[in-house]
């Protein structure tokens, strides 16, 4: 059995746990039936692209928002990064983010 | 009949919805579902409710309910979740202590001191990894009323207030649970101590000055001083299935 790999929990991390049915088409992580969101992605890839319609992306985007609030409260790195490599890549540039967070490139009208 | 819609959608509310709308607070210990469904409720009572009595209580959709989410993830399959709400206002009758007279001197007449003390919530939530959290948020007012008579024989009376809030927060570890000093100290104004035992202790506190601007501010003031006792234990998400 394949476990799904999606993060849950807000203060306390951990790992689903529940039969994996599908696979996300953007990071390629197992999920489980209930944490399929819109276009079948993971909600940590949801969020980024600012898909908010599932209750795992909105859990999804706050404790991202969370950590990265808190680790700069605290001043602690470590804080941040108890999120895996998929947590993270999601909300990488160029990964599986919105465009609006998109380097313009060299050739871009206005420096951003 | 007036109201009579409203009346029937306020009836059909779990029993936590309707204490909210007409005692303005509860007391309940349920495991994460059953808060789940009553988060679920508090989120439709705008649609349904528009008269301004029955109004759900400050502070509630916007302070309690994304706490009751944001804890609810963290609860293991049997843990339970305890809240103890009291969103009255600290008008309420009974929040209040006896004023007292302070000393004066001229052209000071009399000097009354009040102090309101408001626990407005107080959480404690078996979470999946074995420890138990408790936080507990309380605003505290000082009031003191004071008189005065210039040289002409005016009286003139003052008031002025003073607004504190208290924001305590315990974590208690599983037994034998590991725990190490964060690499980095909190900000100056959380304190913490550890409290040695059978299950360690990790408390954090924050005493402000300030009341919150807005209901963002409080929400993230919580989950600041929240954070504290969770940086003593290693954060990983390798393992740890729910």
């Amino acid at each position: 059995m394949t476990p799904c790999a999606v993060t849950t929990g807000f203060f306390t991390l951990g790992k689903c746990g529940t039969m994996a049915v599908a696979g996300c088409p953007s990071c390629g992580r197992a999920l489980c039936a209930d944490h399929v969101t819109e276009g079948g992605l993971c909600p940590e890839c949801a969020a980024a692209n600012n898909r908010f319609g599932h209750p795992a992306a909105v859990a999804a985007y706050r404790r991202r928002a969370y950590r990265h609030r808190s680790a700069g409260v605290y001043q602690d790195t470590v804080w941040y990064t108890g999120f895996d490599s998929y947590d993270r890549a999601a909300f990488d540039p160029g990964a599986a983010a919105s465009q609006d967070y998109l380097d313009d490139g060299d050739d871009a009208l206005v420096d951003s | 009949m007036f109201w009579r819609k409203q009346k029937a959608a306020i009836a059909g509310f779990p029993p936590l919805h309707q204490a909210l709308i007409h005692e303005r607070g509860f007391t309940a210990t349920m495991p994460a579902d059953a808060w789940t469904a009553l988060a679920a409720s508090l989120g439709r009572h705008t649609a349904l409710v528009r008269r301004p009595k029955w109004a759900l209580p400050r502070r509630t959709l916007d302070v309690l309910v994304p706490l009751l989410q944001e804890v609810c993830s963290d609860l293991g399959r049997k843990g339970m979740l305890t809240v103890t709400a009291d969103l009255r206002g600290p008008q309420a009758p009974g929040k209040t202590t006896p004023s007292r007279d302070l000393q004066v001197r001229p052209p000071v007449k009399s000097a009354v001191e009040t102090w309101t003390i408001d626990p407005w919530l107080r959480l404690r939530a078996e979470l999946r990894d074995g420890s138990v959290l408790d936080v507990l948020v309380v605003d505290r007012e000082r009031t003191r009323r004071v008189t005065k008579r210039n040289p002409r024989g005016k009286t003139k009376v003052k008031r002025k207030t003073k607004q504190v809030q208290i924001i305590k927060v315990r974590r208690r570890l599983p037994e034998n649970g590991a725990s190490v000093r964060p690499p980095t100290a909190p900000p100056r104004w959380i304190t913490v101590h550890v409290r040695e035992g059978r299950r360690r202790s990790i408390l954090a506190g924050a005493k402000i000055d300030r009341m919150p601007n807005s209901a963002e501010e409080q929400l993230d003031r919580i989950l600041t001083v929240a954070t504290e006792p969770f940086r003593w234990t290693p954060q990983t998400t390798a393992g740890g299935a729910r």
